[in-house]
């Protein structure tokens, strides 16, 4: 088989796109367990590590180009490394979530807040387990895997809604804190989109696979309700 | 993708069942084409997969080939092009041909031109012909003043645009193009391209071509050919280009492609 050299190529970047992830979600997992410590010091940390993570996309992003400019990639292979290009962005805003979990870390500092921990924990663990699957989906490009984790969000969704619904009681209770409640509002707001993004990787996977673009639908049925 | 079920009259070109011989051996077989009118449409393959040999069945080319012989049909508008009552000289003046190898006559820029206008019975008025074939094969601006010239100092480039200028002198509806810009670098490659563009807008343009970015570029649909087990080339896959080159429906399509063919 011909293409030695864009095989090569293609594998490296699909292994930085796959530590990328796993960057994001050691940093997801991480900026959680920070806020159940109150541990403003891995917060930090975590928080300077984006930088990391942002230079993965952009050092992703250019060998992408370089390998379109230089190999003239057609067919199966331009939708790979066009969904690989596409992913890697969304991977970064990913890793915003963590860092924005770790800013009210810091913000909260030692204010002493009912904070509905194990909802978000929960919500973490179901996003960082669908999002760590939809990734080895698009590695091993399985449609039908990629069309079924979308569906899994509800899960997500659910947890996100018993969050809000402590954090809405809390700023009831305690209005001088009201604004620290919001806080951690932000915190389950951006646990909802980190596994929201999972789906937009689903997407890709299906286009890479079939070459149709597909919207996978998440149904959001209880978001706005009860 | 073109719809079969259409009027084949509705088509610049249509072929059906068509098998092209070389003596005994059955060179392509089953080629089921439709040709849009006024739209570039590439014909790409490995090389031996018929596909120069398809092209020239279109204008009766392979006539000249002792042996060559087709079975099936090609229609030009619904008219049979090899129905023994057809003139291929006319068919020929139709479906005009340009060459790999730009293939000028030894002769000056002008009359490379006029020859063809002559040899087609046309008297008087030839300047204007002359000028009018070589602005649409964007050649006018580079020569006007040394029309007298011989036609071989020009360089490739400009020599293919000359063969093109003297395909469209006798006022064609197809132009039939087999690897025009082979021998051509790829700024000389680029005008040609540009000026199939240009001229589809008027002729239906149909390209043979071994260069792939080529056929993205330049084409609105692209057929792909390849040779089946007993050597005899076949369309595998005819499509609207984009469709070809980001998302084709045949395997092997895709390996071609994607260069991982054989």
């Amino acid at each position: 088989m011909a293409r030695d050299t864009l095989n090569l190529q293609i594998h490296l970047i699909q292994d930085e796109l796959l530590i990328m992830g796993s960057m994001v979600e050691e940093a997801t997992l991480q900026a959680v367990l920070a806020l159940k410590n109150r541990d403003i010091n891995i917060a930090r940390q975590i928080y300077s590590n984006d930088r990391l993570i942002n230079e993965k996309r952009y050092s992703i992003e250019s060998a992408i180009l370089i390998l379109i400019a230089t190999q003239q990639p057609l067919a199966h292979d331009l939708r790979l490394l066009a969904a690989m290009l596409e992913i890697s962005s969304e991977l970064e805003r990913m890793g915003d979530y963590a860092k924005g979990i770790c800013k009210v870390v810091f913000n909260l500092r030692d204010i002493e807040i009912p904070i509905p921990m194990k909802d978000l924990e929960g919500m973490a663990d179901k996003a960082v387990n669908m999002f760590h699957r939809a990734l080895a989906a698009f590695i091993s490009e399985d449609a039908d895997v990629a069309r079924a984790i979308p569906a899994e969000d509800d899960d997500v969704d659910k947890l996100f809604l018993k969050a809000q619904r402590f954090i809405f009681h809390t700023m009831l209770q305690k209005p001088e804190i009201i604004d620290h409640s919001n806080l951690l509002l932000w915190v389950a707001h951006n646990l909802e989109r980190l596994a929201d993004r999972v789906t937009n990787i689903c997407e890709r996977t299906y286009f890479v696979a079939t070459g149709e673009f597909l919207e996978l639908e998440t149904e959001p049925k209880d978001i706005q309700g009860n | 993708m073109p719809e079969l079920e259409r009027s084949t009259s509705n088509f610049a070109i249509t072929t059906r069942d068509l098998d092209i011989y070389y003596g005994n051996f059955r060179a392509v077989k089953g080629v089921n084409l439709d040709i849009e009118p006024c739209k570039i449409t590439a014909i790409i393959g490995p090389s031996g997969c018929g596909k120069s040999t398809v092209l020239r069945c279109f204008n009766r080319m392979n006539d000249f080939i002792p042996g060559a012989r087709i079975t099936g049909s090609v229609l030009f508008h619904a008219e049979d092009i090899y129905d023994p009552k057809m003139d291929a000289v006319h068919i020929r003046r139709q479906i005009g041909m340009v060459f790999q190898k730009p293939n000028p006559f030894p002769k000056s820029i002008y009359d490379n031109i006029a020859w063809g206008l002559k040899a087609n019975g046309v008297r008087g008025r030839l300047d204007s012909l002359v000028e009018q074939s070589l602005r649409q094969a964007a050649l006018w601006d580079e020569v006007k003043d040394s029309l007298n010239e011989s036609a071989l100092s020009l360089s490739g480039g400009q020599q293919q645009r000359l063969c093109i200028a003297r395909a469209l002198a006798v006022k064609p509806e197809i132009i039939l193009m087999d690897e025009p810009c082979s021998a051509l670098d790829p700024s000389a490659t680029l005008k040609i391209e540009d000026l199939m563009r240009a001229l589809s807008r008027n002729y239906t343009i149909i390209i043979v071509t071994h260069n792939m970015q080529q056929a993205g570029r330049a084409s609105d649909f692209t057929a792909f050919f390849s040779m089946d087990t007993d050597r005899a080339g076949m369309m595998i896959e005819y499509g609207v280009t984009s469709q070809i080159f980001t998302n084709p429906r045949n395997k092997t399509t895709e390996d071609y492609i994607s260069g991982r063919y054989g």
